[in-house]
């Protein structure tokens, strides 16, 4: 067991602001809870991590919550979550599919989060604090596809903002590994993103690139 | 999937957590303009709105700034240059500001952002933290905003863009090569050229911005674990629920 403290703005660009008012509904709150691997895990989002205070948006969870929100409600029609669809419109899918086992830690700070295999993930204090709204939807969508059974089968290119010759990149886009995933997210949702800000889309657009420019053995040779 | 019971006893004790909560995460300590400072708060504030009014709210602080944006632009600048390292992303809302005002005498201000050093990694060991993406792409987001006063005819951006196509970092170099591409006169286009030739890297010529549409897409529903009973999202509106 570990304890840790964070010191967070109530309010700022994270995209948290105003979703507390929104996701304080506890139809959202019994959805998220349920679809995307919450249930079970009160031990793990309790104490001080928002279980009791799940509309307070500077805790872990209503923060997750946003997340998921993001995940579930950015493609315009949210309801098509065909796999014939954009991945805008199928992430929420993915995930609900690929994670049944969701757990916050304090994390050493070294990850944002870990796929753990059996629909298990961790969450770390990084996904709450330094990733923005979108950013937390795409680490749902990069762990799922760990889930999905898509490791990651490269190392950093030279030069990478990652780390040059580390593994953990994705040899190529085709590979369709989970850098891939989460950039083409971040892709759909700076070019149709839904009840959001051209900023959040902005932040998701320069997320993305980095993402492409860095993380990928053989770069795509496109860019968002 | 696992069953998983809510009930079963907990050993060893999870982690625990204490936050914090300040109201916003400036000082304003070279800045008295009470009404300026709440102006650009809550301009970055509205950033990070959601729901079908959001982008309206956003827009309606950023003109209400964008009124006073001679003086703001030198205000935000003093706030990023205040914030502590670590706080990536308000460094990052204000870097967006600045380029949202397009301020022209701003452009230097962009540069020394885009110049500064990046400090060395403090997530090593992990493959999806890094703090030195964190600064890359606060730095990209100022080639950016240089690359709007580029498109508005500001020379100095478009020296400053064809500068950075020779910046160590990739993503730095490639954002500065497409700015140019995009907005540059046709003396800058070749210059560039000539520049990329000489280092060998001509290959960033041939990076192209996309439409989304246009690209691989990913199949879904490959390695998928089986479906769970599917269960309808509730409709985005609902609002929040009092008492």
């Amino acid at each position: 067991m570990a304890s840790c403290t964070y010191t967070v703005p109530d309010k700022n660009a994270s995209g948290d602001n105003f979703y507390g008012a929104v996701i304080c509904n506890q139809a959202y709150v019994d959805y998220f809870w349920n679809t995307y691997g919450f249930s079970g895990n009160k031990a793990y989002w309790d104490d001080g991590w928002g279980w009791d205070d799940c509309c307070n948006t500077s805790k872990p969870l209503a923060r997750a919550f946003n997340g998921c929100y993001a995940l579930t409600y950015s493609a315009q029609d949210y309801q098509n979550d065909s796999y014939s669809a954009a991945i805008l419109n199928w992430g929420r899918r993915y995930v609900r599919e690929n994670i049944d086992d969701l757990r916050s830690f304090c994390g050493d700070g070294t990850a944002i989060a870990r796929s753990k295999g059996s629909g298990l993930v961790e969450v770390y204090l990084g996904f709450f604090y330094t990733k923005d709204v979108p950013g937390r939807a795409e680490t749902l969508i990069h762990e799922s596809r760990h889930q999905g059974g898509k490791p990651h089968d490269a190392n950093f290119p030279a030069g990478s903002t990652f780390g040059g010759g580390k593994s953990g990149a994705d040899s190529s886009w085709d590979y369709e590994g989970a850098w891939m995933y989460g950039a083409l997210y971040l892709w759909w949702y700076y070019a149709a993103g839904a009840r959001t800000t051209s900023a959040l889309r902005e932040r998701a657009r320069q997320r993305g690139n980095v993402v492409i420019d860095n993380a990928f053995a053989t770069h795509p040779g496109f860019s968002i | 999937m696992r069953g998983k019971s809510p009930d079963t006893p907990f050993l060893g004790g999870p982690d625990t957590l204490e936050t914090e909560v300040v109201e916003h995460p400036f000082s304003f300590r070279g800045s008295e303009d009470k009404e300026l400072n709440a102006l650009i708060v809550e301009a970055v504030n509205r950033m990070g709105g959601t729901g079908e009014d959001a982008e309206g709210n956003y827009r309606r602080a950023l003109d209400e700034l964008g009124k006073r944006a001679a003086e703001a632009w030198k205000v935000v600048v003093a706030e990023y240059e205040a914030l502590p390292e670590d706080q990536y992303l308000d460094r990052w809302s204000l870097v967006y500001l600045l380029s949202e005002l397009r301020q022209p005498e701003a452009a230097e201000a962009l540069n020394r952002i885009i110049t500064s050093r990046i400090p060395a990694e403090k997530a090593r060991g992990s493959h999806d933290a890094s703090t030195v993406a964190e600064e890359v792409i606060i730095r990209t987001t100022a080639v950016e905003g240089v690359v709007r006063l580029s498109a508005a005819g500001v020379e100095t951006a478009r020296k400053i863009l064809l500068r950075h196509a020779s910046n160590r970092t990739f993503s730095i170099r490639r954002a500065s090569v497409q700015g140019l591409l995009d907005t540059g006169e046709d003396t800058d286009k070749r210059e560039l050229r000539a520049v990329l030739k000489e280092r060998g890297e001509q290959s960033l010529l041939r990076i192209k911005r996309m439409d989304v549409r246009e690209v691989p897409q990913a199949i879904g529903g490959r390695f998928v674990v089986h479906p769970d009973v599917k269960r309808e999202a509730p409709p985005p509106d609902l609002g929040r629920e009092e008492g």
